[in-house]
Formats: C-alpha cells, structure tokens, sequence
C-alpha cells in the first residue's frame, strides 16, 4: 500500500479549516496530522511532525502565515507549503510566498482541480524520494 | 477562481511550475528599479532623501511616490515623470519568463489573452458611489462583486440596493463581522445579518451541517465569506497598482458611520455597511 502523504492544515477560519478538511478527506492517501489557528502553531506543529505538505493561511493575527512560511523553511526546507489566501491575486503578497520558498499560491475560493492537482503533485515527489532513499 | 496575478494564472494552468515563477522574480529584482532609484537617476532626488521616504514608509500606508509628493520631496509633475519611466523599462512577469526559456514567445501573447479572458469576470462596470466613497475604487469592487461571490460560495441570489448614509444598526444585524482593507484611504466593510442569513452562508461556506453550527461557528462562515470577498476586491485594486493590506475579521465590529448598501437576500436579511478611515 502506498504511504498516505501527511498535511498540516493552518488558518485562523474555521470554516477554512472544515472545508479543508471535507476537500482532503475525500482525497485517497491524505491523512491531516494537525488544524492550527495561527503561524506560531504551526511552526511549532511543523516541527514535531514534519508533515509533507502544509496548506496555510497568509493573514491570520499574531504571527502571519508569510513569517510562518519563512521559519518553517529556514528549520525543514524539504516541507512543501502551499499558501492559501483571499489576496493571492495581489501580485505583492503571491510573490513574497515564492519567494519565500512556498510550493503554490491557492487563492480564494477555492479550485477543487488546483488542490487536487497539488496533492497529485506532493504524492509523486514524496514517492521519488521515498525510492531514492531505498 | 478568483483574482489572481498573472504567474498563479500560468503555473494554475500548468505552462510553468513555482520554481519558474521564482526564478523570474529574482531576475526581475535584479532588473526592475525601485522609484526612488529612477528619481535620483532622473536628478529629481538626492539618496539622503530617498532614504528618508523609505523611512517614513514604515509610518505610513502610502506608496513611496505618494509619500515623496506629501513630505515635499517632489513634484506631482516629476512623480507622473519617474511612474511613466518605471513602466517603460519595467520587466513583467511573462517577459522574464520567455527570457529564461520558460515560455515560448510566441505564446506569450496567447497566454495574456486567456489571461484577460480568465479576469474579465471580475472587471466591475461604473456604479454611483456616494461622493465619500467615490475615491476608493475598492469599495467599488466590494459591492460589484458581492452578489457574485455570493452565488459562487454560497449559492444565494442576492441584489444590491440603494446606498444610504448609515444612521443606526438595524434590528436584524445578529452577527456583525468587519474587515479592514488598509490603502492610502482605508475602507472598513461590515457584513451585517440576521442569524437565518449567517446560517446560511456559513453553512454554505463550511459545507458542516447547518445543527454542527454554533454561535462562532456562523459568524466565522460570515467572516471569512467577508474575507474571501475583501481579498479579492483588495487583490484587484493591487493589480490596479494601488498597494493593499488586509486585516484579519473584526467579529465585534462596532458601527457607528459610514454607508449602509441594502442586499436583497432570498433568506434572511443582511446589509453592508462601509466605513472609511
């Protein structure tokens, strides 16, 4: 069987949250290790789970979802994070999130094909590394 | 869905990858000069004083043109002067791309029109404004595009109505959620309603089951429709060149000025309220 890739969910929205959650949860091979409310959780979940995929927030209060994104990587650079916000199309924000090493830019509503597509995309690297390591 | 730059657009539509988008934005740093560089290299400005505007950017919501204007660094007729010379020697995004191998340039052409044809749902068309809303385009933007948003999240038919001074809160307004939208002028949006609206907007917006929805449950379904909203009308106004940033849901919005902008709703009753500060 193939090994579930492991996502981490970040976003002060609730809502976000379940509907992330509905949207994964119906994708074979996903399993979320952790829903966190702000950029100080995550890093702190991150750390301790290492999972392989984060989908985060940009505006979230206290510590944002872009200073997040910047001490995640600097600890764990092989974690995929994937931003998740209303402004992405702020051409400002979308490009301080590459920048900063995030994977994808997901805007507002959400494209059901995009984080489909994402996954797809996390499952097939994880795979490659994990028979580079064997 | 949604508003978004021209790179998210080529790596949704798989032309290029984030690695890409990346590496043409470093190249575009490297390329691109900040205004104040072309206003020292045009004589408009000494570095002290460049210095001192990039300084006082850290106090204030103004762009750095605007901020040079106000601080009487320099002249409304030399700003026009160094944005027209910014732009005529600007790399954009697709251009830095076709240089880097990324895209064909044949294509490029191609890919601006589906571009365009992507974006073209979210131009909004000229609307009276009341005179003290009339100068922030966002505002705009917000009321165009909530009747949109709303059939697109939610699947609720709503009209726009007449836009009035605000005098008090209406009876309805159960759940109040605010979402700052800073600029140079900044605009506070309200989402006002009564508990059958937020019901159902949060049941629409969460996909949860309307009996798993407590109390902060609909105002957080309220709230992020509000910031999914904001974002995008924030976002368009950027692409517009007016920078924006975004502040996180207010669910204890106090009302006290502003305009109101009545929804008809087919459940519920719900109204926008606009404030600027």
């Amino acid at each position: 069987m193939t090994p579930k890739i492991n996502v981490l969910l970040v976003d002060d929205s609730r809502t976000v949250l379940a509907q992330l959650e509905g949207i994964l949860g119906d994708l074979d091979g996903v399993a979320i290790v952790g829903m966190e409310r702000n950029g100080a959780a995550a890093i702190r979940v991150a750390d301790e789970s290492r999972p392989d995929l984060i989908l985060m927030d940009i505006v979230m209060p206290g510590l944002d979802g872009l200073s997040a994104l910047r001490t995640i990587k600097s600890m764990h650079p092989e974690i995929r994070i994937a931003m998740v916000s209303s402004v992405s199309g702020d051409a400002t924000k979308a490009e301080e999130a590459f920048r900063l090493g995030a994977c994808q830019v997901l805007g507002k509503p959400f494209d059901l094909e995009l984080i489909e597509a994402l996954v797809e995309s996390v499952r097939r690297e994880c795979d490659e590394s994990r028979a580079g390591e064997i | 869905m949604g508003v978004k730059f021209f790179g998210q657009f080529l790596i949704d539509s798989g032309e290029v990858d984030a690695s890409h988008v990346r590496e043409a934005l470093h190249l575009m740093d490297t390329e691109n000069k900040p205004l104040g560089q072309i206003a020292i290299a045009q004589g408009f400005m000494q570095e002290c004083q460049v210095a001192r505007v990039n300084a006082e950017q850290r106090n204030s919501d103004l762009s750095f043109g605007d901020l040079a204007v106000e601080m009487k660094l320099l002249e409304s007729d030399q700003l026009v002067a160094i944005l027209k010379a910014q732009s005529m020697c600007r790399l954009p995004i697709g251009q830095a791309l076709v240089r880097l191998g990324h895209i064909d340039g044949d294509r490029l052409g191609l890919l601006l029109d589906g571009y365009k044809t992507d974006q073209a749902q979210y131009d909004v068309a000229s609307i009276d404004l009341p005179d003290g809303l009339a100068c922030h385009r966002v505002s705009r933007y917000v009321i165009e595009l909530f009747p949109r948003f709303m059939l697109r999240v939610a699947r609720m038919q709503v009209k726009v109505g007449e836009i009035q001074t605000f005098d008090c809160a209406p009876e309805f307004a159960e759940v109040r959620v605010s979402v700052p939208i800073k600029a140079a002028r900044g605009l506070e949006v309200a989402l006002i309603c009564d508990l059958d609206f937020g019901e159902a907007l949060a049941h629409a917006a969460s996909g949860l089951d309307p009996c798993d929805l407590d109390a902060e449950m609909v105002a957080d379904g309220v709230g992020e429709f509000l910031n999914v909203l904001c974002g995008n009308a924030g976002s368009a106004v950027a692409k517009e060149g007016h920078p924006i940033d975004l502040g996180p849901p207010d669910y204890e919005a106090e009302l006290c000025d502003g305009w109101t902008v009545e929804l008809a709703v087919g459940i519920g009753r719900a109204a926008l309220v606009l404030s600027t500060f």
